[in-house]
């Protein structure tokens, strides 16, 4: 699973990320690239205070990625069937709509 | 000039024998156009034509590329560094009482490296294999069941002693590890597991306490039996008593049942 080529990770707008899941079970790979892509450091740079929280269980769960952002909204994908790309374009689509936002707002 | 000449003949005749049937004198064939150019020609618009409608079309699939498995196995051979490195974690799990798997989310070289000073302090080593060589390694010995937790950036955290506690407390410094599971003296646990095994309290203390459960019997009667044995007569009575007074009790009801 070839990492996306496109800009890095932006959490500006991220407060805190939860990852749970379960090692043992099958469909947890998304989940933990998804977690590797977003803990690394060129990711964690661009916002110092955003916490990024590994939960390891062995409950037989889903994996569960829960994004809680600057404004209070929260993103909840269930990593279990979904492909780490396309959990990552539905975090960034999000990431940036708040960001040109907060960017534009500061301009103005 | 002769060749010269010759042309102007055959240029000149050319119509003359035309029209009466006859196939030119001279023909030349080196002439106009190359036929080996450096560039692509231009194909000739029949020639294009032609090729159109003479285009190769593959007879369709039956099956789709992915739908049946492949009859051939193709297995492919380990090269030398792998088989080096399989020997090297061969080696590993025979030394070592304590494997954990970690994974480890963007520490940079700085936090690596203290990481390890931490832990070679209690003789604990980090080591690094490649996911693929250590999946293919457990799939053939007994550790088959570790083998999900290989993926994505991982890496062991190998000593000869379970030293958990030390292990727990230098990780909980580093917020980007996350640990995954380990194995311990050949028992496979999982991130609670680990924390549980670390808040056990250390074999001797155990033992002790097995020791003083099973004696606190044996003690009782021995102490017992050190007393006078007047005292000890007539304890036995009073218990054959109360052993008889209990039979009775028992024996009345049936008795009623009976009846």
């Amino acid at each position: 699973m070839a990492a996306p080529s496109k800009a890095t990770v932006l959490l500006k707008a991220v407060k805190k990320i939860t990852v749970q899941f379960c090692p043992f079970e099958s469909n947890v790979r998304s989940t933990r690239e998804f977690l590797a892509l977003v803990g690394s450091e060129k990711a964690r740079s661009t916002n110092m205070n955003c916490e990024v929280i590994p939960v390891v269980k062995h409950d037989k769960s889903e994996p569960v990625v829960d994004v809680t952002y600057v404004d209070g909204e929260r993103l909840v994908m269930k990593g279990g069937k979904l492909t780490c790309l396309e959990m990552l374009s539905a975090f960034q689509s999000r990431c940036s709509d708040k960001d040109p936002q907060t960017k534009a707002g500061a301009n103005k | 000039m002769t060749y010269f000449l010759l042309k102007m003949t055959a240029t000149l005749c050319a119509t003359l024998l035309r029209s009466q049937g006859w196939l030119p004198l001279i023909q030349s064939v080196r002439h106009g156009s190359k036929a080996v150019t450096r560039h692509k020609k231009p194909v000739h618009i029949l020639k294009q034509k032609l090729l159109a409608v003479t285009q190769y079309i593959p007879p369709g699939r039956a099956v789709a590329p992915g739908a049946y498995p492949s009859k051939i196995k193709h297995v492919l051979e380990d090269n030398g560094f792998t088989l080096l490195l399989k020997k090297d974690l061969k080696k590993v799990f025979e030394e070592c009482k304590m494997i954990a798997v970690v994974q480890k989310n963007g520490s940079s070289a700085e936090e690596m490296v203290v990481l390890k000073h931490r832990l070679f302090k209690h003789g604990i080593r980090v080591k690094f294999f490649p996911n693929q060589v250590t999946r293919s390694f457990l799939s053939d010995s007994v550790y088959c069941n570790m083998a999900p937790l290989f993926i994505g950036p991982t890496v062991l955290f190998v000593s000869k002693e379970p030293k958990v506690k030390e292990m727990l407390s230098a990780l909980k410094a580093s917020p980007q590890m996350t640990l995954l599971g380990a194995c311990i003296d050949n028992t496979l646990l999982s991130a609670q597991g680990i924390v549980g095994y670390s808040k056990l309290p250390s074999v001797t203390v155990i033992q002790g306490e097995l020791v003083s459960g099973l004696t606190m019997l044996t003690s009782c009667t021995a102490s017992m039996l050190q007393r006078h044995p007047a005292h000890l007569s007539a304890l036995l009575q009073q218990y054959i008593k109360q052993q008889s007074l209990g039979d009775g009790v028992e024996a009345a009801p049936k008795a009623e049942e009976a009846t």
